[in-house]
């Protein structure tokens, strides 16, 4: 794929080893990096996630590294960059840190804009400063740091920002073989968040054709990280409820259509992906999901509870709580909040709350299931025609 | 920045001489005498330089909360020993509490971490990095070397125990460890313990869970040591690295010969780790702690004294300080004072004709007898009592007993099951359990089900009162918070690790000043006015107490105070619920604390302060609404055609059962290791438990206590194992999508699978 005319490379790609920190948006971007990466020609053994978040983690690689960010998604990248740098048997040549400005959400092109949260975007050199303040930690460890600023929500623009950004560290990089490389990357995440889709379809039906109820969880992506969501929702799923993630929601045209059309045609929205009923200033891309979470949850009957998460202190959160409480409220369905998620898991609190909340999904899911089928549009496609 | 060694390690031997050469290189030789006063969180420090700059005099003393007496103390001192003359000799302070007694002796104020560092940079031109401990509040100084000299950048705390000497005091007090020991316990060598680094009260929990389970209390104290140079690196170094010279300074850095050595061991290793250059030095040697550790904000003040203008600061002896430790501070109170938690006699009157109400009727014993058909229970297995209540199947209580806590939730339940029998209910149609002992002993009773606290709570509330918003349950030693919506519980609080806002505290105080609990609100309501108390961790209200005592607030004052600053507590210390407005109108109160009238009074102010058109109720069974609760549920499981699982008195009264407390109980799960008790109890039908160390035949059943988390109600790897594989049978049925992101998102593609695209 490399151009006829490029110099031979320093060192040959396929032994390239690449660090990636598994953080903020990387959960929601890690097969976009994975295509990218392979299609560039580094053996995809050689790309290394730093490791899910934990105390232990911070405690080892980012003690005294940590920055004043009250923020604790932000605050863990100390731990998971000092792993990638002090902790790996087989020494890394490259640290990749993107600072994603927007993302390729499934609601772009019906909300404002799909920006990142900005202190989630600029944490890469936030956390940077703890590695350069005194000594190049980078440097000393033969490690070549890039960040590169990327709007993944604008194709025609990432080539061009990987290629400026990456040139350093891919050794004989060009701007044509980064282009075929993020079509790549994008057709890979495509493929995960299509496949990820119907599965979540797939447990729909099985609620619908069995009169079951499952639960949806409304958070960041982030929050499926075991060492920041503590994974709350597997204690609930142990009692026999899937979970489902209002990021993979399937947004099949036939259920689009069933559970949005009469908003859509009474005016009140443009499309099924339009928010503009709930939420104007649509700008912040995890925040429109977080509120067409809710709507969605809404609408459909065997949703039965809403289990809504966030961390310490998150600015972007807090004006959602109340939007999102009352849109899932008002249809009849169970709401639960884990607030304030920081770096301890509550256990204690998370084990009565975890009760509670299945004592009362025993208690009311069917008479919710049934309220709210009565109230939904006939022809729900994920029921088998009668 | 020269990096020679020549300044660095000595102590200040030399110091007079230096000050002495000071002096006469940048001024002329000072016109008079110069005191450097630190009054701190705990000791008062002084420091007089004569004209030559050698140290005169210098003492250091607690003050036990009496700052202003101590000062004046000194001052007198000084003058007889010292010759301090007024309008001669100047006098600079510094230190938290030195703020109002510096103007009244004409003294100058000089901030304390600008003292610390003016000695230092003084006396220590090769030091990058200073930490000093105090009583109640930590310091980091980094000195970084610009072109010029030196820029610093100081970060300091004092909000919070974690941290400081109190810290570690506090905890080798409640282990009744003498000053002298501690100051030469080692940390060196020492097996660690897991102590909560954040707080002072967190940090005494874990003691004694460790003290419990047989830990000897020099690896307390070292684990002590550990935390507090923990807390000290993690929050006051915000990404600087403490590089060599280091100086130590502060009580606790000083006396401590444990601390010291906790800061060496983890500097050596930051140093090794980080790879800083040491200049082939010894790296222990590097970190010093002066002889004067204790004096360095008193003779920064003498080093930024002597630079001020001569008429700056002259000592003008010690009588206003005097009139105010007689007078002043007292006539302060008046002014300072709330009025009571009565506003009047018409108040007052409203009040109780609205809350205090006859203590809600109960059947006698015999009623029982007479009752007719079957009942339900409810029982309520707390930390401390266990209660239990009988219902008729119109949900009218009928009975309530309790038992206190023995430690063994079988022998509490034998007793409940005594007392109902022994009040004539003997036909038990649905029994529910609630409390830290209901999967305990679920299956040993025979409860048709186990209802988690805060439903139990919530049941009973809503029974009584339908359109409830919000119930505030407080306790003997725990908050709980709850807010309903849609006929849940959809918010909670809970708070049993803090004690500030709970009963205990105030069941304490009443008992310092002998009046009976009981009279606990008539005593409080003959308050006119009362001190306003500082809300927050129990620590600092004790401190706060102590404090108003001594401005003469009488008991009943005091007693009012504390009555009225707890529900402050509850609410916004321990609930973090700012905003009651949002939570609902309708509130109700339930819990043993809310008994206390003078509580209820302050609690129902609070409230309609924030929520002016709020109803606020008192339940009428305010002690045992968790086991109405439970019974409740019960009701409900029988309505729904439940059979009852009940296993009789007869069974209950005759259970038998082992416990074994040995080796093979302790928890592993984390490195507090919490010696649990195994009790086993024989059961027709049980599974036994074949797989474990201590093997359980068929027909028994194992019931864990003594552990202090949930995990530990798991026994060992091998349950582990059993509970996994039940949990992840149950996975595969019911997907989550986030643990297909978790295994799938971060797979890496092989380039065959691209490549076939």
């Amino acid at each position: 794929m490399r151009s006829a005319g490029s110099p031979p490379p320093p060192s040959p790609r396929n032994k390239l080893r690449i660090g990636i920190p598994r953080v903020l948006n990387l959960w929601n971007t890690h097969q976009f990096w994975m295509g990218f990466l392979t299609s560039l020609g580094v053996d995809p053994r050689n790309v290394v996630f730093s490791s899910d978040t934990s105390e232990e983690q911070g405690r080892q690689f980012g003690k005294g590294r940590g920055t004043v960010d009250c923020c604790y998604p932000v605050k863990c990248i100390s731990g998971h960059y000092g792993e990638l740098v002090f902790g790996q048997k087989q020494k890394l040549d490259v640290l990749l840190s993107p600072m994603i400005y927007n993302l390729p959400s499934f609601l772009s092109g019906h909300v404002a804009k799909t920006l990142t949260c900005p202190r989630v975007m600029a944490a890469p050199e936030n956390i940077k400063a703890g590695f350069i303040k005194e000594q190049d930690a980078f440097a000393e460890a033969g490690i070549k740091y890039v960040s590169p600023f990327v709007s993944l929500d604008e194709p025609r623009l990432v080539p061009k920002q990987l290629f400026a950004g990456m040139r350093e560290a891919i050794p004989g990089l060009t701007y044509e073989e980064t282009a075929t490389a993020a079509d790549a990357g994008f057709r890979a995440l495509r493929e995960f968040s299509d496949r990820l889709r119907k599965k979540s379809r797939e447990v729909l039906e099985w609620c619908a054709r069995e009169d079951r109820a499952c639960l949806m969880v409304i958070a960041r992506p982030y929050h499926m990280d075991p060492g920041i969501g503590h994974e709350i929702e597997v204690d609930l799923q142990a009692y026999g409820y899937p979970i489902l993630w209002m990021q993979y929601f399937p947004i099949d045209a036939d259920l689009m259509d069933w559970a949005f059309g009469e908003d859509i045609r009474a005016g009140h929205i443009k499309s099924a992906f339009d928010i503009r009923d709930v939420w104007p200033s649509s700008y912040s891309s995890n925040t429109n999901e977080i509120l067409w979470g809710a709507k969605v949850a809404a609408r459909i009957p065997w949703i039965a509870c809403v289990i809504r998460m966030s961390s310490y202190e998150c600015g972007m959160d807090q004006p959602t709580y109340t939007p999102v409480q009352q849109i899932v409220e008002r249809s009849g369905t169970l709401f639960f909040s884990f607030q304030d998620l920081d770096s301890t898991k509550p256990s204690g609190s998370v084990k009565i709350r975890v009760e509670t909340i299945t004592h009362y999904l025993e208690k009311y899911a069917a008479a919710i299931i049934s309220r709210k089928k009565a109230a939904a549009p006939p022809g729900c496609p994920l029921r088998p025609a009668a | 920045m020269s990096s020679s060694a020549e300044h660095s390690a000595e102590p200040l031997k030399d110091r007079s001489e230096r000050w002495g050469g000071l002096g006469e290189e940048r001024r002329s030789l000072p016109p008079s005498r110069t005191i450097g006063i630190d009054v701190g969180s705990t000791t008062v420090k002084a420091v007089i330089v004569d004209r030559g700059g050698k140290v005169a005099w210098q003492d250091y003393q607690r003050h036990n909360t009496r700052q202003a007496e101590k000062v004046l103390e000194f001052l007198q001192r000084m003058e007889t020993e010292a010759g301090l003359s007024p309008g001669a000799d100047r006098v600079f302070f510094t230190g938290s509490g030195a703020g109002f007694i510096a103007p009244l002796v004409g003294g100058k104020l000089i901030q304390e971490v600008v003292a610390v560092a003016a000695c230092v940079e003084q006396q220590h031109p090769d030091v990058r990095f200073v930490s000093e401990i105090g009583g109640e509040d930590m310091k980091t100084i980094f000195f970084t070397a610009t072109g010029t000299g030196r820029s610093k950048q100081v970060y300091m705390q004092s909000a919070c125990s974690g941290g400081t000497g109190t810290f570690i005091e506090k905890t080798a007090r409640k282990l009744q460890v003498p000053g002298e020991r501690l100051a030469a316990m080692p940390y060196e060598g020492m097996s660690l313990h897991k102590v909560s680094s954040k707080c002072g009260i967190f940090a005494e929990t874990d003691a004694n869970t460790l003290v419990k389970t047989g830990v000897p209390v020099e690896e307390i104290i070292a684990s002590l040591f550990e935390a507090v140079v923990y807390q000290n690196l993690a929050t006051l170094t915000k990404g600087n690295t403490p590089s060599p010279d280091v100086l130590l300074l502060g009580g606790p850095n000083l006396f401590f010969k444990g601390l010291q050595e906790a800061w060496r061991h983890h500097l050596t290793k930051l140093w090794t780790q980080r790879k800083i250059d040491l200049g082939g030095r010894e790296a222990a040697s590097l970190i010093v702690v002066p002889a004067e550790a204790l004096y360095y904000a008193c003779l920064g003040c003498v080093e930024i004294g002597q630079g001020e203008k001569p008429e700056v600061a002259i000592y003008q002896g010690r009588d206003k300080l005097a009139w105010w430790v007689e007078t002043g501070q007292h006539e302060l109170k008046a002014k300072e004072g709330a009025r009571g938690l009565v506003a009047s006699a018409g108040d007052l009157a409203t009040f109780v004709t609205e809350y205090v109400k006859p203590a809600a009727g109960r059947s006698d014993a015999a009623a029982g007898a007479r009752h007719v058909g079957s009942v339900l229970v409810g029982c309520d297995f707390g930390s401390t009592t266990a209660k239990a209540v009988v219902l008729d199947d119109d949900r009218e209580l009928l009975f309530s007993c309790y038992a206190l806590s023995k430690g063994n939730p079988i022998e509490d339940a034998q007793s409940l099951f005594r007392q109902v029998r022994e009040a004539g209910y003997t036909d038990v149609g649905a029994l529910a359990l609630t409390g830290y002992g209901k999967d305990l002993l679920k299956d040993v009773l025979g409860a048709d089900m186990g209802v988690v606290e805060t439903v139990a709570h919530a049941t009973a509330a809503l029974h009584f009162y339908p359109d409830a918003d919000v119930i505030c349950d407080v306790g003997g030693t725990d908050v709980k918070i709850m807010i309903l919506r849609q006929g849940t519980v959809a918010d909670f609080r809970l708070n049993s690790q803090c004690s500030s806002g709970n009963g205990a505290f105030l069941q304490g105080v009443a008992e310092r000043y002998n009046i009976p609990l009981e009279a606990y609100a008539d005593r409080a309501f003959e308050a006119k006015a009362m001190p306003s108390l500082t809300m927050g961790c129990g620590v600092f209200l004790q401190s706060d107490i102590v404090n108003q005592q001594r401005k003469g607030w009488s008991a009943e004052e005091i007693m009012a105070a504390l009555a009225a600053v707890l529900p402050v507590n509850v609410w916004i210390y321990a609930g973090q619920l700012q905003n009651l407005r949002a939570a609902g109108r309708k509130f109700i109160l339930q819990g043993g604390t809310h008994r206390n009238m003078a509580v209820v009074k302050a609690q129902v102010d609070f409230i309609r302060g924030r929520v002016p058109d709020a109803e606020v109720v008192l339940h009428p069974y305010s002690g045992e609404a968790g086991a109405i609760g439970a019974a409740l549920c019960a009701a409900d499981w029988r309505k729904r055609g439940g059979p009852s699982h009940f296993r009789g008195f007869d069974t209950i009264a005759a259970l038998t059962y082992t416990s074994t407390t040995s080796a093979q109980t302790v928890c592993k799960w984390c490195p507090i290791n919490c010696t649990r008790t195994f009790i086993d109890v024989q059961l027709p039908g049980a599974k036994g438990r074949e797989w474990s160390k201590l093997p359980l035949a068929p027909g028994w059943e194992r019931v864990i206590s003594g552990n202090s988390c949930p995990k530990g109600l798991v026994e060992d790897v091998n349950e582990m194992r059993v509970v996994k594989a039940k949990l992840e049978e149950v996975k595969r049925e019911y997907p989550n999508v986030a643990e297909m992101v978790r295994k799938d998102a971060f797979r890496r593609v092989t380039p065959a699978a691209v490549a076939a695209e």
